[in-house]
């Protein structure tokens, strides 16, 4: 009996179940999945496409099934079933990381002052309920002081005061305070990123756009034609101030207020005035009459003759 | 009373240096006693510095005065000399006109330097400079400022205005209570 043919019939059918490859294939169960890291045979692959990528593909199934094999397995009524791992592949965002929120102001000053913050529980506990109640919203804890039944009356309060419509009131206005604070750093974070956009320092734009609102306030607050005087005055509004103008102390050492004193009087001969420029000169000296004076009254053109008479008969051009 | 602020002190120089062109340093540069320029109530004081240390212990509405009034700032900015500063120009003066006696009353009086009445003048004196206004016996009565240059004056007639009146001593009378 020849069971040689019978062995190698066995073998092939081994051969089928286990894949062996240069490169082991990778394996995610959790998304059952199969890569295949090895090279192309470009020889089989030119030879027969068709099969060469039934073969790879049959080999990964063949992979991804015996690794499922390999999982804890519960029976049912539709066969056994295998519970699937996490996957270990990770994948990419399908969306980009979202930006950082702009700082509030708060928040800002929190950060440069190093003030942390703990996050609010959105409940409270309450004593006399002896339950958990929410700490603002529909009946929340901070209308307590509202809906109390009693409630105790300043000593100093009007015959009119209502406890609970004053309580109301300040909340109201805390409210009012939030929503405004809110709107002002939304309006901030807006502007800081127009201004990021144009690339100007936001700092310091910000300071510049204060200026020139102030500059232009007080120019409109002037600008009436009594000069501002008898405008109807807004509540909270500052009074104009002009630029407060500054003067060196009486008492300055002698010798400083005369180097400072004769600074301004250099400072005076450098800068030629039309009358010096027309009179030829602050000088001691007067060039003119000098001239007048040397030549006997014969004038510039017969002193420099007189002088130079020698050289030019020397020196002929 | 406080030190002249830098545009202040050059509209005082350009007008001092006017009349005694560079010997200004010798204001100012003083070999004997240390002077400064004050200004108080729009008037500028020339005063030496132990007596403007004094008057520093003096309040504002009290000060009247102090050292020598050069002259006033006008409420435009400009400077005005006053007749007090005569010392100080006649002293450093760089161009002189002497007037006759005849002319003296006439000037005393704040009328302007006839070419009748001028008895010397300072040669080469350019148009509108500052000069001092001497009697013949070389008593300061006073300063203008010239019409003309020397040259020009010659060929004027007698009635003819050599030097416009600026200040003059008849002011110590006239002007008494606006004065200082």
């Amino acid at each position: 009996m020849d069971v040689s043919d019978i062995l190698a019939a066995h073998e092939a059918k081994q051969k089928a179940i286990v894949v062996e490859k240069d490169i082991p294939l990778e394996v995610d169960a959790g998304f059952l999945t199969v890569t295949d890291l090895n090279p192309i045979d470009v020889e089989s692959y030119n030879e027969d496409l068709e099969d060469y990528l039934l073969n790879t593909a049959r080999d990964g199934v063949q992979t991804l099934i015996a690794s499922l094999f390999q999982l804890p397995v519960t029976p049912s009524e539709d066969g056994p079933v295998a519970k699937l791992p996490a996957p270990t592949t990770l994948l990419p965002r399908a969306k980009p990381l979202p930006k950082p929120k702009p700082l509030t102001k708060w928040e800002q000053f929190a950060k440069t002052k190093g003030i942390s913050h703990s996050k609010k529980d959105k409940k409270v506990w309450d004593e006399e309920k002896q339950d958990w109640v929410d700490r603002w919203g529909w009946k929340g804890a901070n209308k307590a002081t509202e809906v109390q039944w009693l409630t105790e009356v300043p000593k100093n309060a009007d015959v009119d005061f209502d406890p609970s419509a004053q309580a109301r009131k300040a909340r109201k206005e805390r409210m009012a305070k939030n929503e405004k604070q809110y709107q002002q750093n939304l309006a901030r974070a807006q502007q800081a990123a127009g201004s990021a956009s144009s690339s100007t320092p936001n700092a310091t734009s910000n300071v510049q756009r204060k200026r020139e609102l102030d500059k232009t306030l007080a120019t409109t607050r002037i600008s009436t034609a009594s000069m501002g005087k008898f405008d109807k005055k807004l509540d909270g509004e500052k009074k104009l101030r002009g630029v407060k103008r500054k003067f060196e102390p009486a008492e300055v050492s002698s010798s400083t207020e005369k180097s400072h004193n004769l600074a301004i009087l250099s400072k005076l001969d450098r800068e030629p005035s039309a009358k010096k420029a027309k009179s030829g000169g602050d000088d001691v000296l007067n060039v003119r009459k000098a001239v007048r004076f040397a030549s006997k009254g014969k004038g510039s053109a017969a002193l420099a003759r007189q002088s130079g008479g020698g050289k030019g008969k020397k020196g002929k051009r | 009373m406080r030190p002249l602020t830098e545009d202040e002190s050059k509209i005082v120089f350009t007008k001092l240096a006017n009349y005694v062109g560079k010997n200004l340093i010798h204001l100012i540069d003083r070999a004997d006693e240390p002077h400064c320029l004050r200004l108080h109530k729009d008037r500028v004081f020339y005063v030496s510095e132990s007596s403007m240390r004094l008057a520093i212990s003096i309040a504002k509405p009290n000060l009247v005065s102090l050292g020598t009034c050069f002259g006033k700032f006008s409420k435009s900015g400009k400077f005005k000399l006053h007749i007090t500063a005569l010392d100080y120009l006649a002293q450093y003066a760089k161009y002189k006109v002497w007037i006759k006696p005849n002319g003296e009353m006439p000037f005393l009086y704040g009328n302007h330097v006839l070419k009748a009445h001028l008895g010397r003048i300072t040669e080469d004196t350019p148009e509108h400079q500052g000069v001092v206004i001497y009697s013949m016996s070389d008593v300061p009565l006073g300063f203008g400022v010239t019409a003309r240059s020397t040259i020009d004056t010659r060929k004027l007639d007698p009635t003819a205005i050599i030097v416009f009146h600026q200040a003059d001593v008849g002011e110590y009378l006239r002007d008494e209570e606006t004065l200082f």
